[in-house]
């Protein structure tokens, strides 16, 4: 499709002064996170000035926030693949056979993802309360408690997502496959999931940047041993002031991963979630 | 190989398929059979039945005397071709026809080999290489075709392959086809529910209707001798002209059929087939083809009124109106008669049929064929 130049040139414009308008604070924020701390709230601003790294050093290593960074990326990774395990088959289950209740089922699973994470948090605490002292299976602050309970909202969206991309492909691909010497499990993984697999990508990002990001269900089931990053950057807003360098170097940490990950698998995002619309 | 469908029923407890009611089918070594029908006929559902993608709910299906009915897909010694999927898009051509090798571990030289020597057969051994965005839409199914051939099936199933091309490379691919199957001596069961298709390709016609096998014969038997009003309809481009109307016997044995408006003597080869009648109400037919532009009025002739003309090229299809009904006739395009003019029909007996009204079945076939 040729687009004209000038509807173009303004496409270009306002996409142009909405990034500007979002990167401001951002740029902001994360100059902030290299100023010394006489500067970091000095007004005007100062916007020249001999980047350090000492607030990093703090945060890593004194508060050892390295251990929140290491307590996010298992409980982000675990929750994304075991999402995963179990959202692909489950969506192409549910894109490839009817049953009885199947739309039913479906439509429960999107109205989970409606509900806001602080109508479930105190359920999900007493659960594992209840559980603890009938079982002795402790939930509670473990890295899989978090994971198991980030399941309500990234199983839904795995589902959802990954079914519209197997309900995209003709049977026919992997009935093809099976006359010709596999198994349904077979043609699944050597015909469809190849297929499908810049959807799995971007399905497993923004699985992750919730994960990632989550911190109200970290807050009330996470504890010393599990607590994420978004949970030490609230420990630097306290009662009587936010220590504004502190917060930015750890908003750093939090936001890098989500950027390098996004411009690496760039092409497959876009492939994944334009997926089907063009052809 | 030859296939048998014993009793086979698919019921429709599924919304998506079709149901088959208790057919009975053979199909002999070799031959090319073709299952006809409008869509919702059972014809797709058969073949997958065949295929194992569809699991019967009662009956047998034998391949070479073997029981398949249970068996896997894989398990079947089939290979089929489909209307809406032709190639892995992940996989360029040459991965594409290796790729029914990869499951029986064939080793890579012997892969190599039968692929090239595949690929040559169905004219795509230049675009080894390509991957789907690179081929057109019938090089694709010729990739179809290979991948179907690579593995020496038993069976080639069909499944409408063609119906997605444009006209002209439909033609070409169904000419290469008859050519498939005269080179490989396979058994090929081919779906379509496009009668000239059928008619081209077809050593065996199975004309379907509603889950059920309406006739079973060569291309010459179903268009000349339909068993049935619904064959006789559904075989043929432009369709057979077909009225209702009832008998008449007169004393001296001639015999008539009264139709709106006018009467036509019948010759006396319908006679026999009188017994079976269980009114005098009859479904009488002719052919556009059969139908005659004579210059007088004389026996089996009727004046009517041309309203349309359709040229086909070297002949040309008239709509012409005698009493209210509207005959399709075709007549060389020499002989065309101008729109808004008379003309007069002829109805030769001899290119006539005639149904039973209640049955819909050939008043010509013997009793036997009837009760089968």
């Amino acid at each position: 499709m040729v687009v004209p130049v000038r509807e173009r040139a303004l496409s270009y414009a306002i996409l142009t002064a909405m990034a500007v308008l979002v990167l401001i604070p951002v740029l902001a924020g994360s100059l902030t996170a290299f100023k010394p701390q006489i500067i970091w709230i000095s007004s005007p601003p100062v916007w020249f000035f001999e980047p350090t790294l000492e607030n990093f050093e703090f945060v890593l290593i004194t508060r050892q926030n390295w251990l929140h960074l290491r307590n996010s990326l298992i409980i982000s990774i675990g929750s994304v693949v075991i999402a995963l395990v179990l959202g692909v088959p489950a969506a192409y289950g549910f894109a490839r056979f009817r049953f009885r209740g199947s739309k039913g089922l479906m439509q429960w699973l999107i109205s989970l993802r409606m509900i806001p994470p602080i109508v479930v948090g105190l359920p999900f605490y007493a659960m594992f309360l209840f559980l603890e002292r009938a079982t002795g299976l402790g939930l509670r602050d473990t890295h899989f408690g978090l994971i198991l309970t980030y399941q309500t909202f990234l199983l839904p969206l795995v589902i959802w997502m990954m079914r519209g991309y197997f309900v995209e492909l003709p049977a026919a691909m992997e009935e093809s496959a099976m006359v010709e010497g596999y198994t349904r499990i077979g043609a699944l993984r050597r015909v469809v999931l190849p297929v499908v697999w810049p959807g799995i990508v971007a399905t497993a990002l923004l699985n992750f940047i919730f994960a990632w990001n989550e911190f109200f269900l970290a807050l009330i089931l996470a504890g010393n041993n599990t607590s994420t990053l978004p949970m030490a950057a609230g420990t630097y807003v306290v009662r009587a002031r936010v220590e504004w360098g502190n917060l930015f170097a750890v908003n750093l940490i939090i936001m890098m991963p989500v950027i390098v990950l996004t411009i690496f698998l760039r092409q497959q995002l876009v492939k994944g979630l334009t997926f089907g619309i063009l052809e | 190989m030859k296939v048998v469908l014993k009793e086979l029923v698919k019921d429709f407890k599924s919304t998506d398929t079709v149901a088959v009611n208790r057919i009975n089918l053979e199909i002999d070594q070799g031959e090319l059979a073709v299952l006809l029908g409008p869509s919702g006929c059972g014809k797709t559902t058969t073949l997958r039945m065949i295929a194992g993608l569809e699991q019967p709910d009662s009956g047998r299906i034998y391949i070479a005397e073997r029981d398949i009915t249970d068996l896997a897909p894989k398990d079947r010694r089939v290979a089929m071709v489909f209307q809406n999927f032709s190639m892995y898009p992940t996989m360029n051509v040459y991965d594409n026809i290796a790729f029914p090798l990869h499951a029986i571990k064939m080793d890579r030289k012997e892969i190599d080999r039968t692929v090239r020597e595949v690929a040559r057969l169905v004219n795509i051994d230049q675009l080894l290489e390509r991957g789907l965005r690179q081929v057109s839409g019938g090089e694709a199914q010729r990739v179809a075709l290979a991948r179907a051939m690579v593995r020496r099936p038993e069976v080639f199933l069909m499944d409408e392959p063609l119906s997605n091309l444009d006209a002209k490379l439909r033609v070409q691919l169904r000419t290469e086809i008859k050519r498939l199957h005269q080179d490989t001596g396979t058994t090929f069961i081919f779906v379509t529910h496009d009668q000239e298709e059928a008619m081209t390709l077809g050593d065996k016609i199975i004309v379907m209707n509603r889950g059920d096998i309406q006739q079973v014969g060569t291309p010459h038997e179903v268009f000349f001798t339909p068993r049935n009003a619904f064959v006789a309809n559904f075989v043929g481009t432009p369709s057979m002209n077909m009225l209702p109307g009832s008998l008449r016997i007169e004393e001296s044995g001639r015999l008539f059929v009264v139709l709106p408006g006018f009467e036509l003597e019948l010759p006396r080869r319908f006679a026999a087939g009188l017994r079976m009648m269980t009114s005098h109400h009859v479904i009488w037919g002719i052919r556009p083809e059969a139908i005659k532009l004579v210059p007088a009025i004389g026996d089996n002739c009727v004046p009517g009124l041309v309203e349309l003309v359709e040229a086909l090229g070297s002949r040309d299809l008239m709509f012409v109106r005698v009493h209210d009904q509207l005959f399709g006739v075709i007549v060389d395009a020499l002989d065309s008669v101008p729109v808004g003019e008379t003309c007069s029909l002829h109805f030769d007996g001899a290119h006539m049929h005639l149904f039973d009204a209640d049955s819909e079945l050939s008043l010509l076939l013997d009793e036997k064929a009837n009760g089968a």
